[in-house]
């Protein structure tokens, strides 16, 4: 309000209807401010409250729930992360894996069928495209029953492979669509240097296709934190659990201590709060690709 | 290898295309290992699955062949149909409310001139996707705890103590508790479209409106909706995809119960298998389920291809 004062002042030598507009739309811009304030605190409301409990003893947490109190308890993380350690370790190795495979596979196949032509090419990107449209909780049961025939139940491996196989298809697809966006030239340049294609995949399509392979990258970070339902049927050892199926258990070993509870939910949510805000773009690139490619 | 050429470059490359049509072997190779993946581990299991759809499915034994019979008791299941009314509750509520309060927020985005504040409400909007969805079932799990709940807790401080629920508990606010996870459900896809596509609509158009004196309401409705037509499409049917692969948020907080109030397809299907251990009734329905999904996406893909090109 004091701001919009002030520009009334401001703009006193100015014709009259103008400088109403003026205010106005600055009343509006504030009401609109306003009202997204509240819908970003209720949005964020209880991702601050975790933080808060997080700090606090039990017998604080008791004694008044709702707002910060004095001291930290710095020791609940110290608590939480003996148990949560584990499972980080655990998602951070299947996402890591996962991640260099889809790149991996992703470029390459990519590379190959944007800049290529060759007899079936619509048909072997058609048949890996599809497969976007078949969700994970749709193969759940044959898939089950295929780790179990491979005996690859309750091992890295299975862990992995789905995570890599969801991943790759939609890598293949992202990529393909970027590198087919690439300047014509360079590959032209490329080519009539004498370049091999394996030169070109890495020295020119790999550099270039850096954004891609960082959106695809944070992705499958994203899908590792994100998969419940396979960690929860295939694995029983409790070091391989990933953090999704992971912090469900630590409620049973930290019960009714909401402090070192709250903790261990900050701690394992830091590594995918970390990279999304470094790659916030690439997070908004990819969700612009992936709607071009379901168009 | 080198007798591939670009892809585009046909100015140059035809003649030479035509003069040795060699089979490409280098080009099959490289994607070797993508298809061999996806093949062994995508294709190959859901194949298996359709097929075993059809036998009394025992992994590791020998499995029947029973016909129709899985599918003729899926049309018998109570259980099964009464998944899909709870999914199609949730179906509403994510196409009108899950929709109509993030396309609120855009608009509200689009009328802060600074672009400072922009980015800055945008970020404190979508912060919430930045945390793993299971940690925000269980923190909502959490709010609506009966005891020590903040939900139950801010109704008793404002006097409302009749209010007070065990939310997850009763059958009939169950459903809806889990609906109202993430509310008011601005971080999310909806609103990452609706915001990309007012951005991407030309300043000039909202001038124009603003000159011929259309009211923030007429505009929404005259310019803004229809512009976001093919956005509204795509979210229509990634909405129905969503819907039915519904699950883990109803199998960690309420196991589908009490009372089977928030049973949905894929907790039925996930009991059937693994509860009850009949495989080859879980395929039956898995295959389904599948059926219906890639139905609707092949009609998304189709009317989006067919819809009018709007604004990119």
């Amino acid at each position: 309000m004091a701001g919009a004062r002030d520009h009334r002042r401001g703009s006193a030598p100015m014709p009259r209807p103008r400088a109403r507009t003026f205010t106005r739309r600055r009343l509006t811009e504030l009401t609109a401010a306003a009202i997204l304030s509240c819908l970003a605190f209720v949005g964020l409301f209880p991702y601050l409250y975790m933080l808060e409990t997080a700090f606090k003893s039990n017998s604080q947490f008791n004694g008044n729930e709702a707002t910060p109190t004095l001291p930290l308890h710095f020791g609940n993380f110290a608590t939480a992360w003996r148990v949560v350690a584990p499972y980080l370790l655990s998602s951070i190795i299947v996402a890591a894996c996962a991640m260099v495979g889809c790149i991996l596979l992703g470029s390459v196949s990519g590379f190959v069928l944007a800049r290529y032509r060759f007899p079936g090419r619509n048909l072997l990107f058609g048949l890996i495209a599809v497969l976007l449209m078949v969700p994970n909780t749709a193969s759940l049961i044959p898939l089950f029953v295929l780790m179990r025939d491979l005996h690859l139940l309750n091992t890295y491996p299975d862990l992995i492979i789905p995570q890599l196989t969801t991943q790759t298809v939609f890598s293949v697809v992202l990529m393909k669509t970027y590198i087919e966006h690439l300047p014509e030239e360079l590959f032209e340049a490329a080519h009539v240097d004498g370049a091999s294609p394996a030169r070109t995949y890495w020295s020119i399509t790999l550099p270039l296709a850096r954004p891609i392979i960082g959106t695809v990258a944070l992705f499958s970070v994203i899908s590792v934190w994100s998969d419940y339902f396979w960690p929860e049927l295939t694995i029983v050892t409790n070091s391989l659990r990933t953090v999704p199926v992971g912090i469900q258990f630590f409620q049973g070993e930290l019960t009714t201590s909401y402090g070192p509870l709250f903790a261990g939910y900050l701690i394992a949510s830091l590594p995918l709060l970390v990279l999304f805000v470094a790659l916030a773009k690439n997070f908004l690139a990819g969700i612009q690709g992936g709607l071009a490619v379901g168009r | 290898m080198r007798a591939l050429p670009p892809a585009a470059s046909l100015s140059l490359e035809t003649e030479r295309h035509r003069r040795r049509r060699r089979v490409p072997w280098g080009a099959y190779l490289a994607l070797v290992p993508t298809l061999g993946l996806l093949g062994f581990f995508a294709y190959y299991p859901d194949i298996n699955g359709l097929v075993h759809s059809l036998t009394n499915w025992e992994p590791g034994f020998s499995s029947p062949f029973v016909g129709l019979a899985n599918y003729r008791a899926m049309w018998h299941d109570g259980l099964w149909w009464e998944s899909f009314v709870h999914v199609g509750v949730i179906f509403v509520v994510a196409v009108t409310a899950m929709w109509a309060i993030p396309l609120a927020a855009a608009e509200l985005l689009m009328t802060l001139s600074r672009p400072r504040w922009r980015l800055f409400f945008r970020s404190a909007l979508i912060a919430p996707l930045a945390f793993s969805p299971v940690i925000q079932v269980l923190t909502w799990q959490f709010i609506y705890d009966p005891n020590v709940g903040v939900l139950n807790d801010f109704l008793g401080k404002v006097g409302l103590t009749a209010l007070q629920k065990n939310w997850l508990g009763d059958p009939h606010t169950a459903l809806w508790a889990l609906i109202f996870i993430n509310f008011p459900w601005v971080a999310g896809l909806p609103f990452l479209i609706f915001s990309a596509g007012l951005q991407n609509i030309p300043v000039e158009i909202f001038d124009a409106a603003a000159i011929d004196g259309a009211g923030r309401w007429k505009r929404l409705l005259v310019i803004d909706l229809p512009l976001l037509l093919r956005q509204l499409k795509l979210l229509f049917f990634l909405a129905v995809v969503f819907v039915l692969q519904y699950g883990f948020a109803a199998y960690i907080a309420t196991q589908g119960g009490p009372d089977n109030a928030t049973t949905v397809p894929v907790l039925r299907i996930v009991g059937v298998a693994f509860d009850a251990g009949e495989w080859g009734y879980a395929a039956a329905l898995s295959a389904t389920l599948l059926i219906i999904m890639m139905l609707m996406t092949g009609l998304a893909l189709f009317i989006g291809r067919r819809g009018p090109r709007g604004a990119r």
